[in-house]
């Protein structure tokens, strides 16, 4: 098919220029980034010519076109596209200069999947889903107004922020804002379930209309009575949890009407439930249909008892959750196994079984491999760092969210006898290399604390109860971080190196700082902290013990060059004094304040690295459900950084639980942690990667990623990311 | 050498032979899977986003490919058995036996999953019908019942390196086009598999071979070519009735040469084919490659990269702190 490219410009006019190309379509043009060329070379270019071409082919050709912005604006407000309260909100001549003001910045996205993923996912289309009626500057607009809420100050630095790519908002409500038909703005909610079936038809029917709104649910199943536990009292008759996931699980295929997001749901236990074996069998390869759990997660919550245990090579007792709640009045989950152990082995009224400790984590191994499940939560570990009065026992579908909840009681005709508090979080993200580029990190931080409480403020769940009420008391947002290799071979360090953990480790430093700061602040211009303050360690000062009695400084030379050059400021001990007294004075108004999401999608319209993980690939071979399979390369890779590009699997888990570590100590809810081990690795490398993860105070485990290489002999020629 | 064997022999896995035994077989097992790993309902939605006749082409090639591997799995890996040269080259080849009938059930799975019953009745007529397809099939358990253990394994080996590949194509080609998502993780599983049965059997050949003479050689080098250039020409015209109506068979040609070559390489000969007549689609090329480098969004089922683990017990040293 020998033909000639028509090289085009930034917007799509023709150069004049000719190459073979032309008849390719942007797909193959990405394609071709994963393809050596005849001399050896890498393609990047290709993948700009695709996106050029996608522009002229596809997306120019698709595009309504308005006359003037009055005109555009009208039409989405007659015709029910944009909602007219937020423009509403909005002096006309003000919504025209923010528009010109995104569209001054020239932005343009650096790689095909950006594109191909923001107009495929997010840009707004009509409603027979052809056309297209925004581009992405419009969206970032958007995105502004609805959630500075009319304050047009900030909604100026909201798009300063996002257009300029600092910030990133989750993708609920990078998706949602502004639209009249949407969905919800906060992506992800974990559900208590009760030892009662009144909680568990609750649960199912709050995952239904959580998944409905595009949500990602979590559900605790740790105080669930076990498998052939008594009912009224008749031995032998519960059916344990596994009916409980089978239930669920349908309920996640049915709400996404077998949609491309799915399986959004997971589930928790804890390490001591007596069908904790049986929970873990469910990913088995070739588990019985009966109880094979195909798309719904799992998650273990292990204490730290089970490690020592596991130590000593003993017995780890479980125990009946029904048993339990008898002998203390208060759920499974609710009660510390660490701190109850002997006292619960020792007593005869609670019903126990024994496994070895490290059959168990062995077993765990053995399913991370087979199905990259389940994740881990260390229970103790994350409950000393909480600050907020209260206990954490579960973590959510991505694990980074950690906040405290309270159990649901229900009347006989199922009515609410007291409304407990679960868990919402709405999520957004900093790009790790932009920001440091930016002007000013600390008012970055702050615009993007105060567009995430605005989404907590405009949330409301109404169908559940327990998330409304939660939310509303507790306003928890989620501020995470992305393109941390990205930046860090942009700058020629090596991700894991010594200076990339001093850099990590006064990167989180300064952002906790300043987070905290501009929750303060927005407690101080309402005049109310989040509920419960005043039995936080905010309130008693006890959180900020560590910044106020140690310095906090790069300890190497290029971490101070790149602070130095950057509009970064490094906060000083006495600025956390200050901090510290306002905090206590006037509290925050966030219950919390960061969790580090693994962000997918929105690191490719980004262009970012996901998360602060190492890349998966040079290139990385992307299939979602919308997308087929679409070739990323890592932002900023050249011939140059090429070096600085190990891959996750080169990295191996030991740098990654490293680089965590540092950035844990500075984040009050977790970081999505996924480990990557070659298939030389057996089960016992998999559980030291868990022991050392938890020696080090990492909270929560994410995926285990297993890579297997082709068979030498069967590889595709000239593939990118097949070499090694 | 002597392949009569009159003493039972009980296969010692201590005592290896052929160090490829072994890691052909500790990969194959590594690589175990179900159809029931693959969220193949999910692709419903893709699925009926297609038009009728890519539909029906879709069926077809599926019936294609489970004709294949159904002469694989019960007469192809089973009529190596007595040739090989080691105890463990038979237990590999029943792995691959086996497997093969996993594939051929596993294209079933789909069907049940994405069609009505009747449009699967009216899909396996066609493919009793299709006089290229009987005809591959023809070819093929000709050389498999024929006497010549070397000539089985070249027919074996541009069975499992070439012949599938005029199907392997559309479900990597929709996969490139984000449709039927789940189906092509399935395929990719099968694709997994079947480069490790090429290779596999076509070391075996190259061992077998080395061992004849100078004439017998060129025979069998010249009988390679000669039924690679017969295969080829059939499935010339098998693509033709499949992919003509979608303008895609001047694409998959190419494809085919390319396969063509590499199921040469197994066998240890030059490329047939010259390199620009083999410019894969880049789309097709990259979404075949089996490793397991695909990043998976946060939410879907494990894709094409696990394998059954290495077990290891901990010691009391990995437990110290």
């Amino acid at each position: 098919m020998a033909n000639q490219v028509i090289e085009l410009d930034d917007n799509g006019v023709e150069t004049g220029k000719t190459g073979i190309e032309s008849v390719m379509s942007y797909h193959e043009l990405n394609a071709m980034i994963n393809l050596w060329d005849k001399d050896g070379k890498m393609q990047l270019d290709k993948d700009k010519l695709a996106v050029r071409k996608y522009f002229l082919d596809h997306v120019n050709q698709n595009t309504v076109f308005f006359h003037s912005l009055k005109e555009r604006l009208d039409y989405l407000v007659e015709n029910e596209y944009y909602e007219k309260e937020v423009l509403d909100q909005y002096r006309f001549e003000f919504i025209e200069e923010l528009e010109k003001l995104a569209y001054s910045k020239k932005f343009r996205f650096d790689a095909f999947m950006g594109a191909y993923k923001f107009y495929t996912g997010y840009a707004l289309k009509t409603f027979d889903g052809e056309r297209y009626l925004e581009r992405f500057e419009d969206r970032v607009v958007m995105v502004a107004l609805a959630l500075a809420e009319g304050k047009e100050d900030i909604a100026i630095s909201m798009v300063e922020e996002i257009i300029s790519g600092r910030f990133q908002p989750a993708t609920p409500t990078f998706l949602n804002c502004g639209k009249k038909q949407r969905g919800e703005f906060v992506s992800c909610f974990l559900l208590r379930i009760e030892d009662n079936m009144e909680s568990i038809s609750r649960a199912i029917n709050s995952a239904l209309q959580l998944s409905k709104r595009g949500g990602g649910v979590a559900l605790n199943l740790s105080n669930v009575r076990e498998y052939g536990a008594p009912i009224k009292k008749i031995e032998g008759q519960s059916s344990g949890i596994i009916p409980v996931m089978k239930l669920l699980e349908d309920s996640f295929s049915y709400a996404n009407q077998l949609g491309a997001r799915q399986g959004a749901g997971a589930v928790y236990l804890n390490a001591h439930h007596p069908d904790i074996l049986r929970f873990l069998d469910t990913k088995r390869e070739n588990a019985d249909e009966k109880i094979r759990i195909k798309t719904l997660s799992i998650g273990i919550v292990v204490p730290d008892i089970t490690m020592h245990l596991a130590k000593d090579n003993e017995d780890m007792y479980l125990f009946s959750p029904y048993d339990v709640e008898k002998v203390y009045g208060v759920p499974f989950g609710d009660i510390s196994v660490t701190e109850k152990y002997q006292e619960m082995v020792d007593d005869p009224r609670i019903k126990k079984q024994k496994i070895k400790a490290r059959t168990l984590f062995e077993r765990i191994a053995e399913l991370q491999f087979e199905s990259g499940y389940p994740y881990i939560m260390y229970e103790d570990t994350v409950n000393k760092a909480n600050p907020i009065q209260g206990r954490i026992n579960m973590s959510n579908l991505c694990s980074e969210i950690l906040q405290v909840n309270t159990p649901t009681t229900y009347n006989a005709d199922l009515s609410y006898d007291q409304i407990g508090k679960d868990i919402s979080c709405n999520l957004g993200s900093l790009n790790i290399a932009m920001a440091m580029d930016g002007p000013d990190l600390a008012k970055t931080i702050e615009t993007s604390i105060r567009a995430l409480t605005s989404v907590s403020d405009q949330s409301d769940i109404v169908s559940v109860r327990s998330i409304s009420d939660g939310n509303h008391k507790s306003h928890a947002i989620g501020l995470g971080q992305m393109n941390l290799h990205g930046y860090l071979a942009r700058e020629r360090i090596h991700y894991g190196s010594e200076e990339a953990l001093d850099f990590t480790n006064i990167y989180f430093y300064t952002v906790v700082f300043n987070a905290i700061q501009a929750s303060n602040k927005i407690a101080i211009e309402r005049g109310t902290s989040f509920a419960n303050f005043e039995n936080s360690t905010y309130a008693s000062g006890e959180y900020f013990e560590k910044y106020v009695t140690q310095e906090w400084e790069p300890k190497t030379e290029k971490v101070k060059e790149l602070f130095a050059k950057s509009g970064a400021k490094i906060p000083t001990q006495a600025e956390w004094k200050k901090l510290k007294t306002s905090v206590m004075a006037h509290g925050i108004y966030n219950q919390n304040l960061q969790a580090v999401p693994p962000t997918g999608s929105i690191s490719y319209i980004n262009n970012s690295t996901s998360s602060i993980h190492p890349i998966a690939s040079r290139i990385e071979i992307r299939k979602e459900g919308k997308l087929g399979r679409v070739y990323y390369p890592a932002p900023f890779l050249s011939e140059d950084t090429w070096d600085y590009y190990d891959d996750a699997y080169e990295v191996g888990p030991d740098k990654i639980i490293d680089t965590y570590a540092v950035a844990t100590q500075h984040v009050d809810q977790g970081l999505s942690l996924t480990l990557f081990f070659k298939d030389t690795a057996t089960t016992r490398d998999v559980n030291r990667a868990q022991i050392n993860a938890w020696r080090k105070g990492i909270k929560t485990i994410y995926y285990i990623r297993i890579r297997q290489q082709a068979l030498l002999g069967t590889e595709v020629d000239s593939c990118v990311s097949c070499m090694l | 050498m002597n392949k009569i064997k009159l003493v039972s022999r009980p296969v010692n896995w201590n005592k290896i032979e052929d160090p490829i035994d072994m890691d052909v077989w500790n990969r194959l097992t590594s690589n175990f899977w179900l159809p029931e790993k693959v969220p193949i309902s999910n692709d419903i939605q893709s699925w009926e986003t297609l038009k009728p006749h890519e539909k029906t082409l879709t069926m077809h090639v599926f019936t294609g490919l489970t004709m294949l591997d159904t002469i694989q799995g019960t007469i192809g890996a089973a009529a190596l058995l007595p040739d090989a040269r080691t105890p463990h080259e038979e237990a590999v080849i029943t792995n691959i036996a086996f497997m093969e009938s996993v594939h051929a059930k596993s294209y079933s799975s789909v069907f049940s999953t994405l069609c009505s019953s009747a449009d699967i009745d009216e899909a396996f007529r066609w493919s009793e019908d299709n006089p290229h397809l009987q005809k591959k099939a023809e070819i093929i358990l000709g050389y498999y019942k024929g006497d010549d253990p070397l000539k089985r394994k070249v027919a074996s080996t541009l069975l499992e390196s070439f012949l599938f590949y005029s199907g392997f194509y559309l479900p990597m080609y929709w996969s490139s086009r984000a449709k039927l998502t789940n189906t092509a993780d399935l395929i990719r599983l099968i694709i997994r598999d079947e480069a490790i049965h090429g290779y596999y059997i076509g070391y075996k050949y190259q061992l077998a071979l080395a061992e004849e003479s100078e004439a017998r050689q060129a025979e069998l080098k010249s009988y390679t070519y000669d039924l690679l250039l017969e295969l080829y020409d059939n499935e010339i015209k098998y693509t033709a009735d499949l992919y003509d109506g979608m303008g895609l068979t001047e694409d998959v040609k190419k494809f085919l040469r390319y396969n063509g070559n590499k199921a040469l390489m197994n066998l240890g000969y030059d490329p047939l084919f010259p390199k620009d007549e083999c410019d894969v689609n880049p789309a097709i090329l990259a979404a075949l490659s089996p490793n397991a480098d695909e990043n998976h969004d946060f939410f879907s089922g494990s894709g094409s990269s696990y394998v059954i683990g290495k077990h290891e017990s901990t010691t009391d040293d990995d437990w110290d702190f």
